[in-house]
């Protein structure tokens, strides 16, 4: 009716068939090379896409005291996790947190940078959040995209000692430390034990973090567990059970009290130390997570220096407790018969300059026996003076003097006992005196010892000789094998080429200086148990003199060495052996007979 | 040959084949968005699928409202009508998005009227009049320029909207229609030429090639020299300048242009959305994953996937099975739908099928060879399969306008 005709050509229709088949193929070649050459391609990368892994922390191992008492658990934190490509423009997110966290927009950032393990990845930009904060970031939680919540274990202490310094604390990994071992599976953020038992045994006490997988959808919400996907459990820490015995522990802090100082308990045979106290201390508690940076502050700027472990770093000049070196020395290398007297005025004189002995008044006629007993300068001044320092210096380092104990413990010092090629290095050829050697022998000087060597001396004069490794690691429970393994102890070097009689012979004193009326060590006698030792009081430039006392005591067949300091205490007979009488009294009634040692058991 | 004899033969037969195709890709359609509506929680109407089945009915209506409809009417008014098509696609400019009181539709209350969509019948109609008329000669370069100008008037309304998929529908659709009417293949090569100049100028080996191609159709055409030597420098110089021009533009000017030939840019990164569907086709393998166990689909990595990116859903739980079979639908529509533009004896119903044909056939390929990563995201949808209410209805619309054209009764 209208129209022109179509005279459209075959050749045309067949030229727009052409086109149609070619396209067609193109299509169906790129659909061929996608779902059957590239299947598998796309078949992992469609299942990585919906698969997230999610790490579960493994609590760290409990430490335990030798008797089973928990010293060291674990509890439960939330923490706060941020997913920077998820949140990614959304700017708001930081304000909300900032509000609800508290904490200052920047210093989120600033986490969320210094704890950057890839823009997919969680960063902990809170730790230890309450349960109020927790449930007011739920409430948001549609605001808050990219913000997660992961439960971390964290330490706490159930016992009723700090044990500060022995436990050490855990901390963030150090970006520094990471890249050293990030092969053990360290990641940022992560806690590691610093200091202490916790640094000193990590491997033992730290967990291996487990894996679950979660299919997510595209917003990373978790729609559900991936069912064949196997999730790995995280794996405990090993239990750690320490030498320590909890209930002297908490008594020997007690008995401290406020006081700066030390006390040591060791087993004298075996090294294991049964209560380690140095004070000012501080309560774990504030190391439970990520200690908070005003308190780490506060510790680190006190001038009493808490976070410092008297008993191993601290070095000090061992006062009279220190005698007995050169007793035994004269004793050994026949320098003075010790039936031999002298009479002590209160006062030596050396050229010019006048030596005190400690009684104004002095002592009277002194042999060796006596004067160890009744502490007399003025003898020891006499017997240095027909010594070599070199002597002197010998018997010091027969004890290990000047060397470190090998204690299980981080940054141990060593001390200091000089000898002649010390003394000419320092003050010069010439440059030091017969004086000099007179303050040596009674302890004072350039002689510096740690209350770590002073309790192993003791344990030593208590066993004839033997000198045992202090350490705190007792054993731990394997839970791959499902079995303890005992720490294996060096068997223990000893002195032997002092002979029987002269041990014997400082025994003797040393019993005598608690036990006799006139010994200086007297306030540490305890009724119905031997108790040997010997005071100390240490001249120092800050003040008071510090309060020494050394000894042991035996029941059955335990021997128990102690040491202790009293910084500022006055003399080792007041306040130190006051303590230790205290101390021993408190071993007579209550200590529980050894239920595990470490002798015979060797650990693999 | 029996076949094809068969399907020329019969008019409503073939009227029934291509309403069974229609019919299958619609029902892989449905079962695409079942799929993908799985995890909502709505009543059925409500749901994606749900109200893709009621725009489905409103098209079969459709569909009886346009079969019953003359053509005459259509023939006469058919510049009234791309008037009122040009009208209603500016409108948005003005009066928002939603043309509220100008449309029937507003009646139902619930539909984003597109007229950009109807726009492109429209288009078809407007081009199929213009190269009907009885004193056209084809074989004249400038018969082609009124077609060009119908087709480019949109464009440049709805490519500001911006909408470059559809935009670029409309000129697209006139080049089958130029060769159907008969216009020298010269000619359209002369038209297309410039562009790919441009195109191709930012690579120099792709530039390079185009330049032997260019020598070798110029020298090869009998056409007269000094016609070709213009054309040649024209091409080379356009070819140079393009590179230089973009360079003096200012960064946000480039950017301007970029976002217009990526419209759906996606807000993740670079190719996010393309990445993901590729994967998901892969993923898919050649059975596929399973009615409701496509992971990339159901986890909602698959973006779009109720309107651009059905194809890759198909693809993901149905495999190469599944989009094979969709694509040979198309394949059969096609091939059905030049043979009806072949046996058609008047040029306009003829060039108006070629029209509907170049429009589904596009829209078809395009999409699919966008979410397969063969072509940049310029988000068309694909037709019957994707959710969309003015699409939809679009292409049930054409479908009628076949049905309609196709019992001619002037042969």
């Amino acid at each position: 009716m209208f129209y022109s005709q179509n005279n459209v050509t075959l050749e045309r229709r067949n030229l727009l068939i052409l086109i149609v088949l070619t396209l067609f193929v193109i299509l169906i070649a790129r659909l061929y090379q996608l779902q059957i050459v590239q299947y598998s391609r796309f078949a992992g990368i469609a299942e990585a896409n919906r698969i997230r892994v999610i790490s579960r922390e493994a609590p760290r191992g409990i430490i335990f005291d030798r008797n089973g008492n928990i010293i060291a658990d674990n509890k439960s934190q939330y923490n706060v996790n941020l997913i920077p490509f998820e949140v990614g423009q959304n700017e708001n997110v930081y304000g909300i947190l900032s509000e609800i966290l508290k904490i200052p927009e920047r210093d989120i950032r600033q986490r969320v940078r210094k704890n950057w393990r890839g823009q997919f990845l969680p960063a902990r930009i809170a730790g230890d959040i309450d349960f109020e904060t927790l449930t007011e970031l739920e409430e948001r939680r549609l605001e808050l995209p990219g913000v997660l919540f992961s439960l971390e274990p964290i330490r706490s202490f159930p016992a009723g000692a700090n044990l500060s310094q022995v436990l050490g604390y855990l901390r963030e990994v150090g970006k520094e430390e990471l890249r050293m071992i990030k092969d053990y599976g360290y990641r940022p953020g992560d806690l590691i034990g610093w200091k202490g038992v916790e640094h000193e045994y990590e491997s033992i006490l730290r967990g291996k973090r487990g894996y679950s997988f979660v299919q997510v959808n595209v917003f990373g919400q978790e729609v559900g567990e991936v069912r064949n996907e196997r999730s790995v459990k995280p794996k405990f820490g090993n239990d750690l059970y320490l030498t320590i015995d909890l209930g002297l522990q908490q008594y020997a802090e007690e008995l401290l009290g406020d006081k700066k100082g030390v006390i040591v308990a060791m087993d004298a045979l075996n090294g294991e130390i049964l209560s380690l106290v140095s004070k000012p201390d501080y309560s774990p508690n504030l190391f439970s997570g990520i200690v908070r940076p005003d308190i780490w502050n506060s510790l680190r700027n006190d001038p009493d220096k808490p976070l410092y472990n008297r008993v191993t770093q601290g070095t000090y000049s061992p006062g009279s407790t220190f005698k007995m070196v050169a007793a035994l020395a004269s004793l050994e290398e026949n320098i003075l018969d010790p039936k031999t007297r002298f009479r002590c005025r209160g006062s030596y004189k050396l050229g010019r300059r006048v030596f005190k002995c400690w009684k104004l008044g002095g002592h009277g006629r002194m042999n060796l026996y006596d004067a160890i007993v009744n502490s007399c300068n003025v003898y020891f001044y006499s017997l240095i003076r027909k010594m070599d320092i070199d002597i002197w210096a010998e018997y010091a380092r027969k004890f290990r003097f000047g060397e470190l104990t090998n204690i299980d413990m981080y940054g141990e010092s060593q001390g200091l006992v000089p000898d002649k090629a010390f003394m000419d290095e320092k003050y010069g050829v010439g440059g030091w005196t017969e004086g000099n050697k007179l303050n040596l022998v009674i302890g004072q000087g350039d002689l510096l010892v740690t209350p770590i060597q002073m309790v192993r001396f003791a344990g030593t004069l208590a066993t004839n000789g033997k000198l045992s490794v202090p350490h705190l690691g007792l054993r731990y429970f394997d839970r791959d094998n499902d079995r303890f393994h005992y720490f294996a102890q060096s068997t223990g070097d000893s002195i032997d080429d002092i002979s029987a009689s002269s041990w014997e012979f400082i025994r003797k004193t040393m019993y005598d200086v608690v036990n006799s009326r006139t010994g200086t060590g007297r306030a540490a006698k305890v009724r119905g148990l031997d108790v040997y030792g010997k005071t100390g009081t240490a001249q120092n430039p800050h003040g008071d003199p510090h309060s020494w006392f050394i000894g042991f005591v035996q029941k059955n067949e335990q021997v128990i060495a102690i040491a202790i300091l009293v910084e500022h205490g006055g003399s080792g007979g007041g306040e130190a052996a006051g303590i230790a009488s205290r101390l021993f009294r408190y071993y007579q009634k209550e200590l529980v007979p050894q239920q595990f040692t470490s002798r015979g058991t060797n650990r693999d | 040959m029996k076949k094809t004899n068969w399907i020329t033969n019969s008019v409503s037969n073939t009227n029934l084949l291509i309403f069974i195709t229609v019919f299958l890709l619609c029902i892989s359609g449905l079962v695409a968005l079942y799929s993908a509506s799985l995890h909502m929680e709505a009543p059925f109407f409500k749901k994606v699928i749900g109200k893709q089945m009621l725009w489905m009915i409103i098209g079969l209506l459709a569909i009886l409202a346009i079969f019953f409809m003359q053509r005459k009417l259509l023939f006469d008014g058919a510049f009234i009508l791309y008037w009122i098509g040009i009208a209603l696609i500016i409108a948005p400019y003005f009066i928002g998005n939603s043309v509220a009181g100008a449309n029937r539709w507003i009646v139902l209350g619930l539909f984003h009227f597109q007229p950009s969509e109807f726009m492109k019948i429209i288009v078809i109609i407007g081009i199929a009049r213009y190269l009907s008329k009885n004193d056209l000669v084809i074989s004249d370069f400038k018969s082609l320029i009124i077609p060009l100008l119908l087709a480019l008037l949109p464009l440049v309304i709805v490519l500001k909207q911006p909408d470059l998929g559809t935009s670029m529908i409309y000129i697209i659709l006139v080049f089958p229609m130029l060769i159907w009417a008969g216009a020298r293949m010269y000619h359209l090569f002369i038209i297309i030429a410039p562009v790919i100049s441009i195109l191709t100028a930012f690579n120099f080996y792709s530039f390079f090639i185009w330049v032997l191609c260019l020598i070798v159709v110029l020298y090869f055409s009998k056409e007269k020299i000094w016609l070709a030597v213009v054309l040649f420098i024209f091409n080379l110089s356009l070819g140079f300048v393009t590179p230089v021009l973009w360079n003096r533009l200012k960064p946000y000017q480039q950017n301007r242009i970029l976002t217009l030939f990526n419209v759906e840019a996606d807000p993740l990164g670079t190719g996010y959305q393309v990445i993901q569907s590729q994967i998901a086709v892969g993923s898919g393998g050649f059975f596929g994953k399973g009615m409701g166990n496509g992971t990339q689909t159901h986890l909602k990595f698959l973006p779009e996937q109720h309107t651009d990116f059905i194809f890759s859903v198909v693809g993901e739980e149905y495999g190469f099975i599944g989009v094979g079979s969709v694509l040979l639908l198309f394949l059969i529509l096609t091939v059905i739908l030049l043979s009806v533009a072949f046996r058609l004896r008047d040029r306009f119903s003829s060039l108006v099928v070629i029209g509907v044909t170049s429009v589904l056939f596009f829209h078809a390929v395009i999409n699919v060879a966008m979410t397969i990563g063969l072509m940049p995201v310029t988000g068309l949808p694909l037709p019957f399969l994707s959710y969309g209410g003015s699409f939809i209805i679009t292409c049930f619309l054409m479908i009628g306008l076949v049905f309609n054209l196709s019992m001619d009764r002037h042969r």
